[in-house]
């Protein structure tokens, strides 16, 4: 079964007033199980748009969506995907641990249970000595590792990130793309990333969606088949083809990359 | 060190312009029933500890009550404003002309309303004026969501009550605290003052009313003192408790 599929779907902002716009026009996409797959695309693109769209935190305006085989409304409500986002939206009144419980508890899971299984998200993402600090006392990076956990924490089959490394510096970024990698392998989640870095995407993805703008429309897929996604990866000369490729799409096809 | 470097300049202010009150005082022969000397009022606060430490007491169970009341219907109110929005549309320039009214002005009338032994009037004006930075702080703090955490608790799924329970109240916290810093000294204020309008003789107002009246200035300003230090009071306590009340601030004060 597929993890998402989008078809026919348009989204128009402010209907019918001067201020229309058309964010997303026609738009087809399917994200295999266990896939990772990337959105790029300039600003106003609709890649984020498209995002939430799967997230049902906006409706279409045309077409359909669905989430591990059911409406994405339905999806939502129980829980098939876990979100994080550029800022890591944390509460800072939680401590760390009690942030990753927190989808947990409204699902109704028992105390001891959503301890258990929210120790084992900070685990993962390497934080688990961390849990009893407050987001404030923790850097950027760390804030976005527990905003991961807790997208984690109901094992959601699918996984959608925002540009959740946007607001990281560059070794940070690199580190945890390693870490988010290794993450979905073990756990075998299906990813929708957006994204406006080439780099991260190729590293990334199975396949990067290249989308462009006015009106928001996927133009391009370049699949990405890299062996291996370590840092040796970053120079492989596939690396480079693909970022090359997904480069051209970007700059309108036909037109060879600038070296 | 960083503790003596805050604390030291108000102490030595403080020392300095007492000295200049005594200095004033019995060098410029000003009279007593003008301006007391410091020492002197120091004496009758001395002499009074007993009186004052009472009639503190009365004034301060008067204030506290009437300000939990207010701040408890405060945010009660708050939240019905923040749930409804045609609600919050007629609360707030209700809540408005319920400020701009002189409050004070009121407690004789509610003096009547009432026993002459009764202390709900006071309590009353107390929680009146309690209510409005209360109600405002915390009608501006639940509004004001951070949009990701929108996003989120929508992602969950989660209903309208839990999203006020887990988002909406602790993130109006700090807020709800902003009005409760001011509302607290107000309490002390109303509840003092609104004593000056007969009723029970046992507060710190009434005491200052009939200490003046027996042309006792000194003794007057012993009450003042006593007052100044219940205001204090409540306000460090309301400090403390919105420390303790969100330990995710590290500073006190932010």
């Amino acid at each position: 079964m597929s993890a998402v599929v989008i078809e026919g779907v348009s989204k128009v902002f402010n209907a019918g007033r001067a201020d229309e716009v058309t964010a997303l026009s026609e738009v087809d996409l399917t994200v295999g199980a266990g896939e990772f797959v990337s959105l790029i695309g300039p600003s106003g693109c609709g890649k984020s748009t498209l995002l939430r769209l799967i997230a049902d935190l906006i409706p279409p305006t045309r077409g359909s969506v669905t989430v591990a085989g059911k409406p994405a409304a339905q999806a939502r409500n129980d829980q098939e995907y876990g979100i994080a986002f550029q800022q890591s939206g944390l509460f800072e009144w939680r401590t760390v641990l009690r942030n990753v419980e927190l989808p947990l508890e409204l699902r109704g899971v028992s105390r001891t249970e959503r301890r258990s299984r929210a120790a084992e998200m900070l685990a993962l993402v390497g934080l688990a000595e961390f849990g009893g600090h407050y987001p404030a006392q923790l850097s950027g990076g760390m804030q976005q590792r527990v905003a991961i956990a807790r997208a984690l924490a109901v094992h959601p089959p699918l996984l959608l990130m925002d540009e959740p490394f946007g607001a990281l510096d560059e070794m940070t970024r690199e580190r945890l793309q390693g870490e988010l990698l290794q993450i979905c392998a073990t756990t075998g989640t299906s990813t929708v990333f957006v994204t406006h870095s080439i780099s991260e995407a190729v590293f990334l993805s199975n396949r990067v969606v290249v989308m462009s703008a006015r009106p928001g429309r996927i133009t391009a897929s370049v699949d990405v088949d890299l062996p291996e996604r370590d840092d040796a990866a970053r120079q492989s000369p596939r690396y480079f083809d693909a970022i090359t490729a997904v480069r051209r799409e970007l700059r309108g096809g036909g037109v060879p990359a600038a070296s | 060190m960083r503790w003596i470097r805050s604390v030291l300049p108000p102490v030595l202010v403080g020392v300095f312009v007492l000295a200049a009150w005594e200095l004033t005082v019995t060098l410029g022969r000003i009279a007593p029933f003008i301006l007391p000397a410091p020492s002197a009022i120091w004496r009758e606060l001395v002499a009074q500890r007993t009186n004052v430490w009472e009639a503190a007491l009365a004034s301060g169970a008067n204030a506290l009550i009437g300000l939990i009341g207010g701040t408890v219907l405060a945010i009660l109110a708050a939240l019905a404003a923040s749930r409804f929005r045609p609600l919050s549309e007629v609360s707030v320039p209700f809540a408005a002309v319920l400020n701009a009214l002189p409050i004070i002005a009121l407690a004789p009338i509610l003096n009547n309303m009432f026993e002459s032994t009764s202390s709900v009037p006071r309590r009353l004006v107390t929680a009146i004026i309690v209510f409005f930075p209360v109600f405002l702080n915390t009608l501006r703090g639940l509004r004001e969501v951070d949009p990701v955490h929108r996003e989120l608790m929508t992602s969950y799924a989660a209903s309208g009550w839990t999203f006020a329970r887990t988002v909406r109240l602790p993130g109006a916290l700090p807020f709800v605290f902003t009005g409760l810093r001011q509302a607290s000294s107000l309490a002390v204020i109303a509840a003092v003052v609104a004593e000056y309008f007969g009723g029970l003789q046992t507060g710190l107002g009434s005491r200052i009313t009939s200490a003046a009246a027996f042309t006792a200035y000194p003794r007057a300003w012993a009450f003042v003192v006593g007052a100044c230090l219940l205001g204090l009071v409540f306000y460090l306590t309301t400090l403390i408790v919105e420390r303790l009340a969100m330990p995710w601030k590290s500073r006190l004060i932010t």
